[in-house]
């Protein structure tokens, strides 16, 4: 048995709308299996209050477009706060590991945000990795994303960051939101092969996940020896669930996170609420905590009925194979990038935001440093939901920057609010902790 | 009129008589711990000396570790459980007792039977009791509160080939959330069953033979009183009713809205209980019966192994602090004693100060002490403890799992105003451990007979709680296991939750002989759910409590 902290926050009186998925409902049949069964009452669980985390944490991860007041609410707050009691928790050893069962989740929230994209406003694993690096000091830190959508988010935020391991399995881009996560999205030029996409057939079943988990997953991390293994811990892959088209069950998922083992889970989506969440939600906790699953079943679960989706165990093959060697060559295809590219690595996209229709515009820079990961600059406009159109710029000094980079990431800062162009212009500065956003119609700077 | 509150303590049982808002008498005498009956008599007696005419005798409550000593020297006898832990967690994990059946039968959180009973297994298992002649039975089905068909099935089926039996059922014990908990409590409720209404068959007799017709209260854990016919079936509401004793005797001695501990400080032993804002902080898991978490509610409560009558030792030239095993010095103990150090080192004149004196300076002298600098180290380890004791009980309210947004938003941190001292070593004790605190402290005249004030006083409590879905039409009560149909399902409102509420608790408030009292009650949940289902609404899921917290009886406006 392992000492296993659990954060339940199920907002019950926070929904993005009366009827969406994610509404006060969503955890409630969970509250009431999880109270029922008496999980709360073992010795081995610690049950911890949930808090508001503070703007700077925030400003860690993301830009929020204009500040981050204007589309966050409480329970945004509350949801990545509790995210990091757990993780002071776990480094303070008062547990082996942590689960926090909260809402809304953030998967799918970009460094930049204008509003919700994908149920999600904010990020909740990237402000806690985040937190984690600066308090903590880590350095290795790896996220697998268990939610049946790509993690889109999680993935833009790390993309070039090869100290953060991002995999992702999920339903297949072409069958499901965010339409991404293909195996070709490895990483930017420095962080190359450290973002590693599974996307898997639709109706793929326990047995096609836990075969990727053992042949794939596993030993990358086996490699990678994180320090801290994350996991964005979405519970949509079940059979029952209403918006995508899997074929997890709760025992799956318990088995999948006895093998993972992850240090700590927050989770993700999931929104057949009644059939499947008060199960996975049981099982994941029962297999972080060590306590036998084996009498675990949801109702409608009759074992050998669902199969594989024909030719799935050759398709994991080729994608096993395929990932493996992208993962295990990644040092040589830097090494070549480095050569290749220039001082700059330029990039034009767009982000969709489906929950709030935003269609944004992004001009993204990434210096290309021989010493450390480069500081970045993204140019962002958006209309966003209320009709304002904001145009921003945003520079970011990732927290083990070089001098040289910290200094050229903090004279772009000057001379770009000099220049006049922009509404908004933000530093998030992770070297010294500091976070300045300028807003250029008031002429005035805020530093958290 | 006269209110009389008798306390069995683990030592002493404590008397008390009012009129007219003062305590006219009090009495204590050894407890017999053989017979909790003959205490509570022979100190009714002492008291019944002090009282004019027994027709004027209004209430008479009564705390008494009747139940808490049955399950304490294991003396009750042998307990079945069936239990239908239907998918979860391992059976393991529920085993309660020596003689635990798993069986068949599994319902979920919306009421719905998810696998049928097994009359032949059932059968079998009633029979493998009676072999065993095991003749209390407690039946307990995993969301049982949310239908409870299957367990008044096995009911049935028992009545019906073992008549003998006494047959409990968890939603009509304790119709809540949480399968181990009522487990437990349908456990200890089996085993102290029938040696409870023989307590009550006691009480009833000799309250006759002594010509007194007053209403009779029993005080609970969670400090309220309950109608000693109306307590029948939850003898383990009856436990830990002492602590609940003293902490209501510290909030009727001040009566106000202030943060306070109150300090019990005994002999051999500490109570400490936190008062937010004028009342009982409860324990958000329920009283714990031998390591079991139950739903019997009470107060939170810390017990520290220390008192005024704690031993202070030398070991390896280590001063020690060991379990009571005498008075203290100062009253003609063998042994010196925390009171004694208090006295040696603030001059209290508690007792004969010359033997405080004496005993602790022959300790220091073994290892070359001053005998003051000796006392002072003692309080010093007394007040830590009681210091880490109090700071950790606001922690872990602090701490408690809150579930809404504005829970969070609006939570408060503890802010302590006040300690209450009461019990035989306050007096010494409280005044050093408030200025340490940095607080203020109150003690009375009354602090050695605060537990039977409480006791005296305390109002009746009563708790109810619907579940309503009206998506499967049905909603069940706590804590009479109630389950009875919507009508007009399809525009049911909070509002009618709350009515609904208020009907069942009007009826339940005439049942425990408590008229009056629903108008004190308060809502304490009030929960909505939409049932959403392909984007539409299916249906409303209210949680709803209402409840009479703890307080005093209208009588009672203070002591003089």
């Amino acid at each position: 048995m392992r000492k296993t902290g659990l954060l339940f926050f199920p907002a019950f009186d926070w929904a993005i709308s009366p009827t969406h998925p994610e509404r006060e409902e969503r955890l409630l049949y969970t509250r009431d299996q999880l109270f029922e069964e008496g999980i709360m009452d073992l010795p081995n669980i610690v049950e911890y209050r949930p808090a508001l985390c503070e703007t700077k944490d925030i400003l860690r991860a993301h830009f929020c477009v204009p500040n981050v007041e204007a589309h966050l609410t409480e329970a945004h707050f509350i949801a990545a706060g509790s995210s990091l009691v757990l993780a002071d928790a776990y480094f303070n050893k008062e547990v082996d590991n942590a689960f926090a069962i909260v809402r809304p989740p953030g998967h799918h929230a970009m460094t930049v945000t204008h509003g919700n994209r994908g149920f999600c406003n904010i990020n909740n694993e990237s402000i806690m990795v985040e937190y984690i690096r600066k308090k903590y000091g880590l350095k290795k830190i790896a996220i697998i994303d268990t939610d049946v959508h790509h993690g889109d988010g999680t993935q833009e935020m790390f993309y070039n960051d090869p100290d953060v391991l991002f995999i992702s399995f999920h339903q297949d881009g072409r069958t499901l939101y965010p339409g991404t996560g293909f195996v070709e999205e490895l990483g930017g030029p420095i962080a190359y092969g450290t973002n590693i996409n599974i996307p898997l057939m639709p109706r793929t079943t326990d047995y096609g996940i836990h075969y990727v988990l053992e042949h794939l997953i596993m030993p990358i991390l086996e490699d990678f020896q994180p320090e801290l293994i994350v996991n964005s811990a979405g519970q949509d892959n079940h059979f029952t669930d209403p918006l995508a088209d899997m074929a997890f069950s709760a025992q799956g998922y318990a088995k999948l996170n006895s093998i993972l083992a992850p240090d700590i889970a927050v989770l993700e989506g999931g929104y057949s609420v009644e059939t499947a969440l008060p199960y996975v939600n049981a099982g994941i906790i029962m297999a972080m905590a060590g306590i036998d699953y084996s009498n675990l079943k949801e109702p409608g679960f009759v074992p050998g009925k669902l199969t594989e989706p024909p030719g799935n165990k050759e398709y994991l093959d080729k994608i096993i194979e395929l990932q493996k060697h992208n993962y295990f060559t990644r040092y040589e295809v830097v090494s070549e990038l480095r050569k290749s590219l220039g001082d700059y690595k330029k990039e034009y996209t767009r982000v969709f935001y489906d929950t709030d229709y935003i269609h944004e515009e992004q001009k993204q820079q990434l210096r290309i440093c021989p010493d450390c990961l480069g500081f970045k600059t993204i140019g962002s406009t958006a209309q966003q939901r209320n009709g304002k159109l904001y145009t921003v710029f945003c520079i970011s000094i990732p927290i083990y920057a070089c001098d040289s980079c910290q200094k050229l990431a903090r004279e772009a800062y000057k001379d770009i609010i000099k220049s006049g162009h922009y509404d908004m212009v933000y530093l998030q500065d992770k070297v010294t902790d500091n976070y300045h956003i300028y807003d250029l119609a008031k002429d005035g700077e805020l530093i958290f | 009129m006269y209110l009389i509150g008798i306390d069995v303590g683990g030592t002493f049982t404590d008397g008390i008589i009012m009129k007219s808002g003062n305590i006219t008498a009090s009495a204590k005498n050894a407890t017999n711990n053989s017979d909790i009956s003959s205490s509570i008599l022979t100190t009714l007696d002492n008291l019944l000396a002090y009282v004019s005419d027994k027709k004027l005798i209004e209430r008479v409550v009564i705390s008494t570790t009747t139940v808490t000593n049955l399950i304490a020297t294991k003396g009750a006898e042998p307990a079945a459980l069936i239990l239908l832990p239907g998918y979860g967690l391992p059976n393991s994990f529920y085993e309660l007792g020596e003689n635990c059946y798993f069986i068949k039968g599994s319902i979920d959180f919306r009421g719905n039977i998810t696998e049928e009973l097994s009359v032949s297994e059932i059968k079998s298992v009633i029979e493998n009791i009676q072999v065993q002649n095991i003749k209390r039975i407690g039946v307990i089905g995993k969301f049982s509160n949310r239908n409870n068909e299957h367990e008044l099935y096995i009911e049935k089926l028992i009545r019906e080939t073992y008549p003998e039996a006494l047959v409990l059922i968890s939603s009509q014990v304790s119709n809540q959330l949480n399968f181990k908990r009522r487990i437990a409590t349908t456990y200890y409720t089996a085993l102290t069953y029938f040696e409870w209404q023989n307590f009550i068959e006691q009480i009833n007799k000799a309250l006759i033979a002594r010509d007194i017709s007053a209403e009779v209260h029993i005080l609970k854990a969670d400090g309220g009183t309950i109608a000693l016919e109306a307590s029948r079936n939850y003898p383990c509401q009856t436990i830990y009713s002492g602590p609940a004793a003293s902490t209501m005797g510290g909030v009727a001695l001040t009566k106000d809205s202030k943060n306070s501990v109150v300090l019990d400080i005994g002999g051999t032993t500490t109570d400490i209980s936190l008062v937010i804002e004028g009342e009982p902080l409860y324990a958000s898991k329920g009283a714990i019966i031998e390591d079991n978490y139950t739903h019997v509610e009470a107060f939170s409560l810390t017990t520290l192994p220390i008192g005024g009558d704690s031993k202070i030792g030398l070991l390896n030239n280590e001063i020690t602090l060991d379990s009571r095993q005498d008075f203290a010095a100062c009253f003609g103990g063998k042994y010196p004693t925390i009171t004694d150090a208090f006295n040696l080192l603030y001059d209290l004149k508690i007792g004969d100060y010359q033997k405080s004196e004496e005993i602790l300076r022959q300790l220091a002298i073994k290892e070359n002490l001053d005998p003051k600098k000796l006392a002072e180290t003692a309080i010093n380890m007394v007040m830590e403890s009681l210091e880490n004791a109090i700071k950790e009980m606001f922690t872990r309210w602090e701490m408690e799992p809150l579930y809404k947004v504005w829970e969070v938003v609006n939570s408060r941190k503890f802010v302590l105003h006040r300690i209450i001292g009461i019990g035989a070593a306050a007096n010494a004790i409280i005044p050093v451990l408030a200025s340490r605190l940095g607080v203020n402290h109150f003690l009375s005249q009354y602090s050695p007979v605060a537990n039977a004030l409480g006791t005296a006083v305390a109002r009746p409590t009563i708790n109810i709680n619907l579940h309503i879905d009206t998506g499967e039409n049905f909603y069940s009560v706590y804590p009479t296991g109630y389950l009875g149909q919507i009508k007009n399902s399809r525009n049911f409102s909070l509002e009618d939750a709350k009515s609904l509420a208020r009907n069942h608790l009007a009826e339940l408030v005439k049942e425990h002989n408590m008229e009056g009292y629903e108008e004190d009650a308060v809502f304490y949940l009030t929960e909505q759910f939409n049932v959403i289902r392909g984007y539409s609404t299916s249906g409303k899921i209210f949680d709803v409590g209402l409840q009479v917290k703890p307080g005093f009886i209208p009588e009672f406006t203070g002591v003089k």
